[in-house]
């Protein structure tokens, strides 16, 4: 018999959605974040993926999972571009695995804390590319500190509306 | 004691994933000719492998999209013109809704700019002073067909004055109030005006009957009274001028008061039920518009030239007759006169004797001073045949 920590509020919080939600919602955000630049040119502030991944790493408290969801998305937009296939994939896995540690420890349902969570871990995110690109791989790479804030910000908008939409996928005891 | 996998499993996991991509990256990248780092331009098998499957897991919901004609941009600019329009559309609606209310208004404006037109030119061209008046309210009943007008006494209308449009007559005014008159109208029955046909020259008397009808009752029945005559005032009633149009015969049908009586159902033209504005004749002493006055003017000139022709003419004449010679001179005695005949006067010729007398003849008449009434006749003596 699986054994809950009862003394965890958090593995009473955990939330469980439909199998078909975790197979479409991400390649849904993958879709339309290969689609959307290309419709909206230099406005596409957000990145879906990245929401994906917060956010289903936040409901359930398992570092694994958030991590393996970050590595997946991660590579899947590094296939989609022209750069080497795992820079996305580290910033992604490692924002995966933070966020399911801080989904552990603090309270995701305020959507002020989800608010600022996205928009640290965009920044992370971007910060954790550019570091990768950078200094991991040793390429050049023309960077614009507001465009990543522009995007931050535009992530954390795009969460205020689109984390209570998942939330209605929610499977409730 | 849990075994180290199961306890660090997270970060063994994280690391193992981040090992396998930084592997993955440097397999990736290798050290250009000039010592730079670079991405080797060819994809080896594994990674073109990967990208071949994210391809694969997008491109199909992607070409869904394109082939479905979502194209996101149009529903975005769609959406965010739709959005405009329908602002513009309430605004456009609203403005259509206050410019059907001010084309409406124009409208009636119009209608009335027309009709008062229409009064205002019939009024300077009729030959009686009026007052054009508003219809402010009727009866509100339709036993008693009564108009008020915006007009009073001190306008100067009175009792017994004739309302009219240009179209035929209305009423009259039967009670004038200091600024507001009630007209009755000529479809009350009991209202009244003489009324002559133009055609057949019958008159009659005009009043209103039960169903709001004008009629012209207490006419003698005659073939000749035809549908669609027209019908004057007769000017007797000394309300309304003679000659102004009433209507015309819509029906004649038999006074079921009376035998051998009809009456004639007239078709008005002026719109009794639909009067918005009315003239009031104030005055029935002829006035002349200035072009008549004029053309009266010239009249006046022309008679006076004629005048004066005569005159001279008459002049003339005597003068001529004074300096012609004369066909009897009272200077000379008769015998010396221009056109004095001394030679003797042709006598008288008889004529000669009848070859047979007959009753003819002078002299074989019977006398009549001594005849008696009832003698007998007295025979004719025959003149003896010559032979």
């Amino acid at each position: 018999m699986p054994v809950l920590s009862a003394n965890s509020r958090r593995e009473l919080d955990i939330h469980r959605f439909p199998v078909l939600v975790y197979a479409l919602v991400p390649l849904t955000a993958v879709v339309l974040q290969a689609w959307l630049p290309r419709v909206l040119g230099r406005f596409a502030w957000f990145d879906l993926p990245l929401l994906i991944i917060v956010y289903f790493a936040l409901g359930r408290p398992s570092p694994i999972q958030g991590t393996v969801m970050g590595f997946v998305l991660g590579i899947f937009q590094d296939a989609l571009t022209q750069h080497a296939i795992g820079i996305n994939g580290i910033a992604k896995t490692l924002v995966g695995f933070l966020a399911s540690s801080f989904g552990v420890r603090i309270d995701v349902e305020n959507h002020t804390i989800r608010v600022l969570l996205v928009l640290f871990f965009s920044l992370l995110s971007s910060t954790l590319y550019v570091s990768v690109y950078r200094i991991l791989l040793g390429l050049s790479l023309d960077w614009n500190w507001l465009d990543e804030l522009l995007k931050a910000a535009g992530n954390s908008i795009l969460a205020l509306a689109l984390f209570p939409l998942l939330d209605r996928f929610r499977i409730r005891d | 004691m849990e075994p180290f996998f199961v306890r660090y499993r997270n970060l063994l996991v994280l690391l193992a994933l981040l090992a396998v991509q930084v592997v993955g990256l440097a397999v990736q990248v290798h050290r250009a000719d000039s010592g730079r780092m670079s991405l080797d331009p060819r994809d080896s098998g594994g990674v073109r492998l990967i990208r071949l499957w994210a391809s694969a897991f997008v491109s199909p919901p992607e070409r869904l999209i394109h082939s479905s004609g979502l194209d996101l941009l149009d529903l975005w600019q769609n959406y965010i013109d739709l959005r405009h329009v329908r602002q513009q559309n309430q605004d456009l609606q609203k403005t259509v809704d206050r410019l059907r209310l001010e084309q409406a208004a124009l409208l009636e404006d119009a209608r009335q700019g027309q009709r008062l037109q229409a009064l205002l030119h019939f009024q300077e061209t009729y030959l009686y002073k009026t007052l054009p008046a508003q219809v402010i309210g009727s009866s509100g009943t339709t036993q008693s067909r009564v108009l008020y007008i915006d007009k009073g006494t001190v306008d100067g209308l009175q009792h017994d004055m004739a309302v009219i449009t240009p179209d035929g007559i209305v009423g009259k005014v039967r009670d004038a109030f200091s600024h507001a008159s009630q007209i009755l109208v000529i479809n009350d029955q009991t209202s009244g005006a003489g009324v002559i046909l133009e055609t057949t020259r019958i008159r009659g008397i005009l009043r209103g009957n039960a169903q709001g009808q004008p009629q012209i009752v207490g006419i003698i029945a005659d073939n000749r009274i035809q549908p669609g005559e027209r019908v004057l005032t007769a000017g007797g009633d000394q309300i309304f001028p003679r000659g102004l149009p009433v209507g015309v015969v819509d029906k004649v049908v038999r006074d079921p008061q009376r035998d051998g009586f009809i009456n004639v159902i007239v078709k008005p033209y002026a719109k009794l039920d639909r009067l918005d504005e009315v003239l009031v004749i104030t005055s029935t002493q002829p006035r002349f518009s200035p072009d008549q006055q004029q053309d009266m003017a010239v009249s006046q000139a022309l008679k006076g030239a004629e005048v004066q022709q005569e005159e001279a003419q008459k002049k003339a004449s005597a003068i001529m007759a004074e300096r012609l010679p004369g066909l009897i001179d009272p200077n000379l005695p008769p015998d010396q006169q221009p056109l004095h005949d001394s030679t003797p006067p042709v006598p008288v010729a008889h004529p000669p004797q009848p070859l047979r007398p007959d009753r003819f003849t002078p002299g074989t008449a019977p006398d009549l001073q001594n005849s008696q009434p009832g003698a007998p006749a007295q025979s004719t003596q025959t003149p003896q045949r010559n032979p």
